[in-house]
């Protein structure tokens, strides 16, 4: 058995827990962090391949949120967590609904400018820009789209560095930034090694239990003993592991997500498939994104093949095929459950009317710009939707957005343990401390309040940062 | 995987899995439906027994071939009861996935 004893245990190694134990190991503190996946080369495999899905994916990306329909979702199970897969988009948490948050759910220390503060910190710690040049292919499609239609589009900042070794820009995830800081100031971090259950007693956390895996694949029993104990696994591990552990007040209830629809689009012109694309049309925004995706030539088949059209002849000219999604704020809420006896939690998604008519409008706008940038044909991911050629086609789709036909995914996956100090919606106070807990803290995307519309990474970073800082001139 | 889950697998990429060569990307579909998650898997096999109970007794009957493989698959990626709709989905994105991503252009 593997025995330690720590200041500071992180349990999670993504945007929170990155940031969480790059702080605190910066501030002196003897810090140890417990990472359930691998640590992985981030140049050892290419973006969004096949070989990535298997080395840092949970489940290899094969997860979903029961309902009606399903969603797939995937996450990440490596050292640096989901910043090792997802798009490297950055966007600061929109100060209008940091506001809400405030006042609904009463979070002291909570204003824009108290998280544009530690927004600017994180910006420069980790190179977030945008780009030098033009645009590539894929993405100035949307720009050009947006354009002739006269609606807003944005180029997001991305949280990339250009290397000049390597001639190209590099994602600055977790696992290249703030884990080997975190590493440099002295936290040990402990890969391949898994918390399955916290042990309480009397309001306070005294062991954490699980196991670890060794080189080679020898398991052995992990018992970690340690005064503080931050749980940073994200929305649907944080709250699985807490559940596990009887900690249950406002855990796991109101996930939030952005519901995602896409089209497979086909252009007279090749385009990259190398990097997602990094402009946004904000013209619906924050109800209503339009964007791209990963692209690759698995990428376009599921996306073709999820229109159940015939698409043989567009797959085989992949290359002029890239795919663009909608993705909304829904009204609608889930949960997560860890069941005994069951490894995976369980989680469950509920779509409300006013979703299902908001993916329907996303579809129809994401197939007015795409023809509008030029496409010749659109391929939406909904079974028997029809292949659109012409913007009159488009209105055939408003139909076709129901319960039994959509295919959905989402990789955003927020708000299963919301922050603030009205206690009977939250599960944590306003920085994060678990109620009834006096050294239980989480720090992850659990905390967000809600879905905020955009990629999440920057929230969920501005947040932790605060929420550490907290806790050092607290203790 | 299952006897039926390795022929759905195989029949979606050729049409007479029966004298098929082995799957390209059997394994990373074999892996993945091992690693996914302990409730989603458990549905999935319920699934692929009732189907495959279903396929063998057209056999019996002397009524399986490709064409009939073909209609009840069409017939399950439209269905209108999610779970079926999703079983066939799950299977369609394994095997497209990993056949196109281990394409030699695809890394390309």
């Amino acid at each position: 058995m593997t025995t330690l004893d720590t200041e500071a245990l992180v349990i999670g190694s993504g945007a929170g827990g990155a940031v969480t134990a790059a702080s605190l190991a910066a501030a002196g503190r003897e810090v140890t962090v417990v990472e359930e996946g691998p640590a992985v080369d981030p140049d050892a495999d290419a973006p969004f391949s096949l070989d990535e899905m298997v080395a840092k994916y949970r489940h290899r990306g094969l997860s979903a949120a029961l309902g009606s329909p399903g969603i797939a979702y995937a996450e990440g199970r490596c050292v640096g967590g989901s910043t090792e897969i997802n798009s490297g988009l950055y966007h600061r948490l929109p100060p209008e609904l940091a506001e809400e948050w405030r006042v609904r759910y009463r979070i002291d220390e909570f204003t824009p400018a108290v998280l544009d503060r530690y927004a600017e910190t994180i910006e420069r710690d980790l190179s977030v820009s945008k780009l030098t040049g033009a645009p590539p292919p894929a993405s100035a499609v949307l720009e050009r789209g947006a354009a002739k239609l006269g609606w807003r589009a944005v180029e997001f900042p991305r949280v990339f560095r250009h290397d000049d070794g390597l001639h190209r820009d590099v994602k600055q995830t977790m696992a290249r930034t703030l884990i080997p800081r975190a590493v440099d100031a002295g936290a040990q971090l402990l890969a391949d090694s898994c918390v399955t259950r916290l042990v309480t007693r009397g309001g306070r956390v005294v062991e954490a239990r699980g196991r670890r895996r060794h080189p080679g694949g020898r398991d052995e029993p992990l018992s970690i003993r340690a005064e503080h104990v931050f749980v940073c696994g994200g929305a649907i591990q944080t709250p699985a592991l807490l559940q596990r552990s009887g900690v249950r007040h406002r855990i796991g209830g109101g996930l939030k997500l952005h519901p995602t629809i896409k089209i497979a689009a086909r252009f007279p012109q090749r385009l990259n498939h190398d990097e997602v694309p990094m402009h946004r049309v904000t013209e619906f925004a924050p109800n209503l994104t339009i964007g791209g995706s990963a692209s690759g030539r698995g990428h376009v088949a599921l996306a073709l093949a999820d229109s159940t059209a015939e698409y043989a002849d567009a797959l085989a000219d992949w290359e002029r095929v890239t795919v663009y999604y909608a993705a909304i704020r829904s009204d609608g809420d889930g949960r997560v459950l860890a069941v005994p006896g069951i490894r995976s939690p369980i989680v469950t998604y509920r779509l409300t009317e006013s979703d299902m008519s908001r993916l329907a409008r996303g579809l129809v706008h994401l197939g007015e710009v795409l023809l509008a940038a030029g496409a010749q044909e659109l391929y939406p991911s909904v079974v028997g939707g029809a292949v659109v050629r012409r913007v009159d086609e488009l209105g055939t789709w408003w139909d076709s957005v129901t319960r039994s036909r959509t295919n959905l995914m989402t990789v955003h996956l927020t708000s299963t343990v919301r922050i603030g100090e009205e206690r009977d919606l939250t599960g944590a106070d306003s920085f994060g401390r678990v109620w009834g807990y006096e050294n239980l803290r989480v720090n992850d995307a659990s905390l967000l309040p809600d879905a905020p519309g955009v990629n999440p990474q920057a929230a969920i970073m501005a947040i932790a940062s605060r929420n550490a800082d907290q806790f050092l001139s607290a203790s | 995987m299952r006897w039926f889950e390795r022929q759905l697998a195989a029949h979606l990429t050729r049409p007479d899995p029966d004298e098929a060569e082995p799957l390209e990307g059997a394994d990373y579909v074999d892996g993945a439906l091992r690693v996914m998650p302990m409730h989603l898997r458990v549905g999935i096999l319920t699934e692929s027994f009732a189907f495959g109970a279903g396929r063998l007794l057209l056999g019996r009957a002397g009524r399986r071939d490709a064409t009939t493989a073909d209609r009840v698959i069409a017939r399950c990626r439209t269905s209108r009861i999610d779970v079926v709709r999703q079983y066939v989905r799950v299977f369609e994105s394994l095997v497209l996935f990993a056949e196109n991503e281990l394409l030699p252009e695809a890394a390309a």
